[in-house]
């Protein structure tokens, strides 16, 4: 603590968890485009959104369970000083939704959390037809909750610059 | 033993594990268990610890916030209790017969996730109805 100042350490483990998140966040959506959009077939290079699909999903399944836990843990303990330093502040000023969304944020992370071990086997599984449907279900499921996590976080990060 | 066979082994390994009976249980249990179970914290608030950041103390269950001693945290808990559960019903599933584990519905771990939102948005009309 002596060589950097509190508010730099804070914002350091929020730019490691804004980091994590980025990489998770780009991992599920390539991937979640793969598996709702196949490519059949590739005649030629293709254009960027070929190229976006086409990329081999079941590689993602392991470094986004890595990446979701990481995240996690960088979450959880920046939200130590979230919750002392930054929504104590947002309630007295009455952004009521805005703490609500933090808090419904709060449940998407940890549910996504437990549907990481059915994830990451439908897609060590990717070759049994019986669990295409889960496995594209729970994909996006976890696509658009890691993008509702990440648009939330960036919203409340700025909430804190109109307190 | 060279290189090529240890990586062969170790990827042999890892993939019958990905692939076993056991594994599909555990991981469909825990989606089903913790999901239900996280809801069900937050319903009847049972966080297996109360963490109070000002102070930095961990107390044990449901803990209320005092005076001088800053905000009561519960996710920590909720979440924890959430981990706990699922796992161990998770495990206790694996236990069972091939046949009965085969017929734990595997559209619950993406069913379950949807039908929580309207659920999370009701558990938090507080926030949304705040005058």
């Amino acid at each position: 603590m002596d060589i950097i100042s509190v508010p730099t350490f804070w914002t350091i483990w929020l730019l490691v968890h804004l980091l994590f998140s980025v990489g998770l966040l780009g991992a599920l959506t390539h991937q979640a485009v793969s598996v709702t959009m196949p490519v059949r077939k590739m005649a030629g290079p293709g254009g960027f959104v070929v190229r976006f699909r086409a990329v081999p999903a079941a590689g993602y399944a392991t470094a986004v369970c890595v990446l979701w836990v990481l995240t996690f843990i960088a979450g959880s303990y920046i939200y130590i000083k979230y919750r002392t330093y930054i929504r104590i502040p947002i309630e007295q000023a009455g952004h009521w939704k805005t703490q609500g969304f933090f808090d419904f944020k709060e449940h998407v992370a940890s549910i996504g959390l437990v549907l990481l071990p059915a994830y990451w086997f439908f897609w060590k599984n990717a070759q049994e037809p019986e669990y295409d449907t889960a496995r594209k279900m729970v994909t996006v499921i976890l696509c658009i909750a890691c993008w509702f996590l990440f648009i939330v976080g960036h919203v409340l990060n700025n909430t804190r610059g109109f307190v | 033993m060279n290189t090529t066979t240890a990586t062969t082994k170790t990827t042999t390994a890892t993939s019958s594990v990905a692939s076993s009976t056991k594994m599909k249980t555990f991981a469909v249990t825990f989606a089903v268990v913790g999901t239900l179970t996280y809801c069900l914290c937050l319903l009847m608030n049972w966080p297996v610890f109360t963490y109070h950041p000002a102070v930095n103390r961990i107390e044990w269950g449901w803990g209320p916030s005092r005076n001088g001693e800053g905000p009561a945290m519960y996710w920590y808990g909720w979440t924890a209790t959430t981990l706990l559960v699922g796992a161990v019903v998770g495990f206790l599933a694996t236990l069972l017969p091939e046949s009965t584990a085969k017929k734990i519905p595997v559209i619950l771990v993406w069913l379950l996730p949807i039908l929580t939102i309207p659920f999370l948005i009701w558990d938090l009309r507080q926030w949304w109805l705040h005058p």
